[in-house]
């Protein structure tokens, strides 16, 4: 499992509830119920210096758009180059992946946590750390001790995804950049709905998140989970949300009647989970209906997110009547090579 | 008979040999050359380069106040003031009381393998930590935070806990010391595994602090820890007497007119709060307890006089060593590097001098 992209469910530190991610989350309002478009006012576009409120509730002060900045999670670099302030990211992770110029960013944030040599080293302006500990909490704290400026970036909903694209929108200076974005999004996820809610079947789905060595599922009410349902399934989840493996027992009984390969990247085909003792019994492999989908477009909370959703309800729902997703690999098909 | 007659002359102490004396002067010249070159490479180098004359410039303008002219950005000045050297000296001051306390176990426990997280210092320390990671309040003072204070005190109540239990205190068989020590720990192992099982997204920083790291080493971390191991340090030092009549054999010990209880609750207790201040800084970082007192054992004997100062000195630079190696491609766990470059070292070694060996 690569785990630059997965979204791991969450017992949570104290979060806090701040102004900005409301004004945020009005702004953009909700995925699913599509709201008024707020045009964006000259005032708070011409602003600075500029007080933000990150996820966390950590309040940080920005004189002047941001010229050099850090990103410390794979959809923050996303998110930015999609702004089109990939030209002002100065360094990245070692994992990021799209767009394919990200790669060449200098490694600030690695497996093991932030360089934080490299991070002094490039004088950043702004750095964008990914909270629900993605970015270690430590790390994040010395970096602060040290001087510098560090938004926490944390979306635990497609809305909230939504919000942050919004809100490092408002931090890079790239405010107009990012309605676009949203709007875009916006558009892409009620036609998901709409042709989602034209069909009434909601098939009980188990998205797999890996299979080696237990089987691993989604924990309630976890970002995947989330997903699951918005893309017109009804998800099989594991019993606590802190608790990601799931039993063949309990796979067995709950009996999923559509299997969504989480891990396909990985090399995890349809023909090998066929073979899978005991899973002969499961409507989904009976049906045939396992389905290898790209989990970064659907796990990781970037701009990518709405046409990951897409991805996924037609995994869920093939006949859907749906513009399929303009991004993510083929896998497992003929030919197709595994990432 | 002249030899002999030399070795009982009056004021020579046992096993002080001339040849040993002049290996020990020259263990104590490699040690310190060692100790040198660590905390110059250690501040000169790491995963960003710096300048070598900003390097210098930079020290000297900061430790003696001379009026250089700042040629050197300000990131650089971060970078090696407020990263590198309390890092450094983090890495050295760890180092020094983990060999000081692995000495301590070894010869208080008469166990060849014991270190200084025998006692179920590690798993109380880890337990202690995850706990603090999983928890949702987070608090920080110092740079120290839930995660080091429940660190230490989980460290501390394992061993207060194996002390009772296995009446240490008392006049008894060091085998039942020994397994209250591995029941305890393998009870505090499970509550850790528990808890890592539950962590959720925490589960890589509680994996993380199970490797060890220098990573996080800051000034007002070091003004804390400094000095709980410099006085830890200090007593078992001190306890070099102690520690080679114990190596006799508690009666043997109680015969000579050790104070066999009193001597190993001091022990015990500096070694204990060296440990457990070394695990709340850095993480749980094997081998360079277990294995530093042994080195040292090898090359001038079992004699605490000359192991406790030797390993100290060695325990220093080997560990900072250690940890230049861990972040110049990166920041790997320290733990990692501490076991790749000191086990097949400690292999050499034990081959060339296995003759005669004893703890």
């Amino acid at each position: 499992m690569d785990a630059s992209h997965t979204q791991a469910p969450r017992p949570q530190p104290v979060r806090g509830f701040s102004i900005a991610l409301l004004a945020a989350a009005l702004l953009v309002g909700c995925a699913v119920q599509p709201p008024a478009e707020p045009a964006p006012t000259p005032a708070n576009l011409a602003a600075w210096p500029r007080t933000l409120t990150d996820d966390e509730g950590t309040t940080i002060e920005l004189a002047e758009p941001p010229e050099r900045v850090i990103s410390l999670s794979p959809a923050n670099t996303e998110i930015a180059f999609a702004l089109g302030a990939g030209d002002r990211l100065v360094g990245g992770t070692d994992f990021d992946d799209y767009p394919s110029e990200a790669a060449a960013l200098p490694d600030v944030a690695t497996f093991t946590g932030v360089l934080l040599e490299q991070a002094v080293a490039l004088e950043p302006d702004l750095v964008l750390a990914a909270g629900n500990n993605f970015t270690p909490p430590d790390d994040i704290e010395r970096m602060r001790e040290l001087g510098l400026t560090v938004l926490v970036v944390y979306a635990e909903t497609v809305d909230e995804v939504l919000s942050d694209i919004a809100l490092v929108g408002q931090a890079l200076g790239a405010d107009e950049q990012a309605a676009d974005i949203l709007s875009g999004m916006q558009a892409r996820l009620a036609e998901v709905q709409a042709a989602v809610e034209s069909v009434p079947e909601r098939p009980r789905v188990f998205y797999q998140i890996g299979s080696v060595p237990e089987i691993y599922a989604p924990a309630p009410d976890s970002f995947i989970a989330d997903m699951v349902a918005l893309g017109g399934g009804e998800p099989i989840t594991t019993t606590d949300p802190a608790v990601f493996s799931i039993s063949v027992e309990r796979l067995v009984e709950l009996d999923p009647e559509v299997i969504v390969l989480g891990d396909a990247a990985y090399g995890v085909c349809p023909a090998e989970v066929r073979t899978r003792p005991g899973w002969e019994s499961m409507t989904a492999v009976q049906a045939d209906a396992l389905r290898p989908v790209d989990d970064v477009i659907i796990t990781r909370p970037g701009p990518r997110l709405a046409e990951g959703l897409a991805a996924l309800a037609l995994a869920i729902h093939p006949t859907l009547d749906l513009q399929p997703p303009t991004d993510g690999a083929v896998l497992c098909a003929e030919g197709s090579l595994a990432r | 008979m002249s030899t002999r007659a030399d070795a009982v002359r009056p004021g020579a102490v046992i096993g002080w040999r001339p040849r040993l004396a002049r290996r020990t002067a020259a263990l104590v010249t490699i040690g310190l050359v060692a100790l040198a070159v660590a905390l110059v490479a250690g501040v000169a180098l790491g995963n960003v380069y710096v300048a070598p004359a900003d390097t210098i410039a930079l020290v000297t303008h900061r430790l003696l106040g001379w009026p250089v002219e700042v040629t050197w950005p300000a990131s650089a000045e971060t970078i090696i003031w407020e990263l590198r050297l309390p890092r450094v000296l983090t890495a050295m001051i760890t180092g020094v009381g983990l060999a000081l306390a692995g000495a301590a176990f070894q010869g208080l426990l008469r166990n060849p393998l014991a270190d200084p997280f025998v006692l179920g210092t590690a798993s109380g320390a880890a337990l202690g930590a995850a706990l603090a990671l999983v928890v949702p309040v987070q608090f920080a003072l110092l740079g120290f935070g839930l995660v080091h204070v429940s660190a230490f005190a989980g460290a501390v109540l394992a061993v207060a806990v194996v002390y009772r239990l296995s009446r240490l205190g008392e006049l008894n068989s060091l085998t039942s010391v020994l397994l209250t020590g591995y029941a305890v720990g393998s009870l505090l192992a499970a509550g850790l595994a528990l808890t890592m099982y539950l962590s959720g997204s925490h589960l890589r920083q509680i994996f993380f602090y199970l490797l060890g790291s220098f990573s996080l080493s800051s000034w007002p971390q070091l003004a804390v820890g400094l000095p709980i191991i410099a006085v830890g340090s200090g007593v078992i030092l001190t306890r070099a007497r102690a520690l080679n009549a114990l190596l006799l054999g508690e009666e043997t010990a109680a015969h000579l007119g050790l104070d066999v209880r009193r001597e190993r609750l001091v022990l015990l207790g500096a070694a204990t709060l060296i440990t457990a201040a070394a695990v709340a800084m850095s993480g749980l970082i094997g081998f360079v307890g277990l294995v530093i007192p042994h080195l040292v054992r090898l090359l001038v004997g079992p004699n605490a006089r000359l192991l406790l100062p030797l390993s100290a000195l060695f325990g220093a630079s080997f560990m900072a060593f250690a940890d230049l190696f861990a972040r110049m491609p990166g920041e790997l766990p320290v733990g990692i590097i501490t076991a790749i470059v000191g086990a097949p070292f400690f292999l050499y070694l034990l081959r060339r001098y296995r003759s005669g060996y004893a703890l």
